[in-house]
């Protein structure tokens, strides 16, 4: 340091130190409590600036997470291996139906002469922070704005729904999961098709909210997005009924959200109520490493 | 007060140590750790590292780095409370600072019961406050898991830290 005080100044201004930086850290809270759009900014670029190193880091450890999955597996590979037979059994079943409906899908289409719907991109990304914070659960994926992130779309793996995309960086995003405190879903009962909200409350298995009291909720139903709102396509699996206690309805998600290495980020091009050709086409981003058009079926 | 070491003490290189140090426990504890069992709570090896070097360097870790490396990990998080973890870690300093001249050349196992009560404090601290911004209480659970996990972890980063204390610094 350059400046030159006095031993008594010298002392007086170390004590100040630590009042100085805990009101800093007080304004800190404030102004992020504040102005929002500010931190949400200073936060992206802070992420973008240590995707990098964060990445780096996160490859030996999903690496060696995956060694250790695989000693798992190994373990226990007999009861896997007829537990993964009778569940091919039940799809190879599944993609019988699926191919018929496909096929009279498509003829239904044409003889309505149905538009078919827009093509939905994907954006696949790997995780490269994980907030498991005691008040907060989301994640850091290494794409962004630059790779043609926007706030609000879905994060899916390939079992359901994860979260969605809360802020956007050049090259990071942030994804709210939804066992987050703020995290709120709506959702449907797929067997009853009852509306509710599904709202994270930081535990495991989220709560189903304003769920009718009538209502004849079993564990082990599916719950699916309702589509309500605009704010996902109706029909996205979530999870299932785990436990009603008390009055509450806990869903288990059918993700594995505790164990995220890669998601999708899927923009379905939901534009609100306007008419069909107001929805502007999907956007023009630059072509990234690992956009995969997924078009609807003809 | 804090002994005063002198320059000659320590080489170049090895004062940027605990900082760099700490900078990578903050990177490390964002990292996912996807072990079986551990759900989606991760140590805070911020807190191991902060208080490894208050109690055997804390002139090499001043007070305006550990605030900058608690806005840093706050940044990370995506916490709603920007400056949560930077008040936690700086009070914690305080606390190690100003008793450990009782604890200093204890064992390993002293300073893991040490270790134990700060981060059973900082737990608790950091619940109640969230708690209080948030304007609601949180449940107590994940506080509970997350510090436990944490001190459990304290060998582990506490090695760690040791073995690079002993490489860079001659202290």
């Amino acid at each position: 340091m350059g400046m030159r005080l006095s031993p008594p100044v010298k002392a007086a201004a170390q004590r100040l130190t630590l009042p100085m930086l805990v009101f800093a850290a007080g304004l800190l809270t404030v102004l992020g409590k504040g102005d929002v759009l500010l931190v949400d900014k200073l936060r992206m670029a802070v992420a973008d600036a240590s995707s990098p190193i964060l990445q780096v880091i996160a490859r030996p450890l999903s690496a060696a997470s995956a060694a250790v999955a695989t000693v798992e597996n190994i373990i226990t590979v007999y009861r896997q291996n007829e537990d993964l037979r009778q569940d091919n059994e039940r799809l190879l079943q599944w993609e019988d139906v699926a191919r018929r409906l496909g096929a009279e899908n498509a003829d239904l289409r044409r003889l309505v002469k149905l538009v078919p719907d827009q093509p939905q991109s994907a954006i696949s990304a790997r995780v490269i922070a994980d907030a498991g914070g005691a008040f907060m659960r989301n994640v850091l994926v290494d794409a962004g704005a630059g790779d043609g992130v926007a706030r609000g779309q879905a994060a899916t793996t390939g079992e359901g729904l994860v979260g969605r995309v809360s802020e956007v960086g050049d090259r990071t995003a942030r994804i709210l999961l939804l066992t987050d405190l703020n995290s709120h879903i709506p959702v449907t009962v797929e067997r009853t098709d009852q509306h509710a909200l599904l709202d994270g409350d930081n535990s495991d298995r989220p709560r189903l909210m304003f769920l009718d009291p009538r209502s004849s909720v079993q564990v082990g139903d599916r719950i699916l997005t309702s589509g309500s709102g605009g704010v996902f396509p109706p029909g996205l699996p979530v999870g299932q009924v785990a436990a009603i206690e008390n009055g509450i309805v806990r869903v288990e998600p059918a993700a594995e959200l505790s164990r995220l290495d890669f998601v999708r980020l899927v923009d379905y091009g939901l534009g609100g109520v306007l008419p069909e050709n107001a929805v502007p086409p999907a956007r023009p981003a630059k072509p990234a490493r690992t956009r995969t058009p997924v078009e609807a079926e003809r | 007060m804090a002994r005063v070491m002198t320059p000659r003490d320590t080489g170049a290189p090895g004062r940027i140590v605990p900082f760099v140090s700490t900078f990578v426990f903050v990177l490390v504890s964002v990292v996912p750790l996807q072990l079986p069992g551990f759900a989606a709570v991760t140590p805070s090896f911020a807190l191991m590292a902060v208080f490894h070097w208050t109690v055997y360097r804390p002139d090499l870790l001043p007070l305006s780095a550990i605030f900058a490396l608690g806005v840093l990990l706050d940044l990370l998080n995506g916490t709603p409370f920007l400056g949560l973890s930077a008040l936690t870690l700086l009070i914690a300093r305080t606390v190690v600072l100003m008793n450990r001249r009782h604890f200093i050349n204890r064992d390993f196992s002293v300073l893991w019961l040490v270790f134990l009560a700060l981060a059973s404090g900082a737990f608790m601290f950091n619940w109640a406050l969230v708690s209080a911004l948030d304007r609601r209480i949180l449940g107590t659970r994940p506080f509970l898991f997350e510090a436990v996990l944490t001190v459990a972890c304290y060998p582990v980063g506490s090695y760690v830290l040791a073995r690079l204390h002993r490489a860079f610094l001659r202290s």
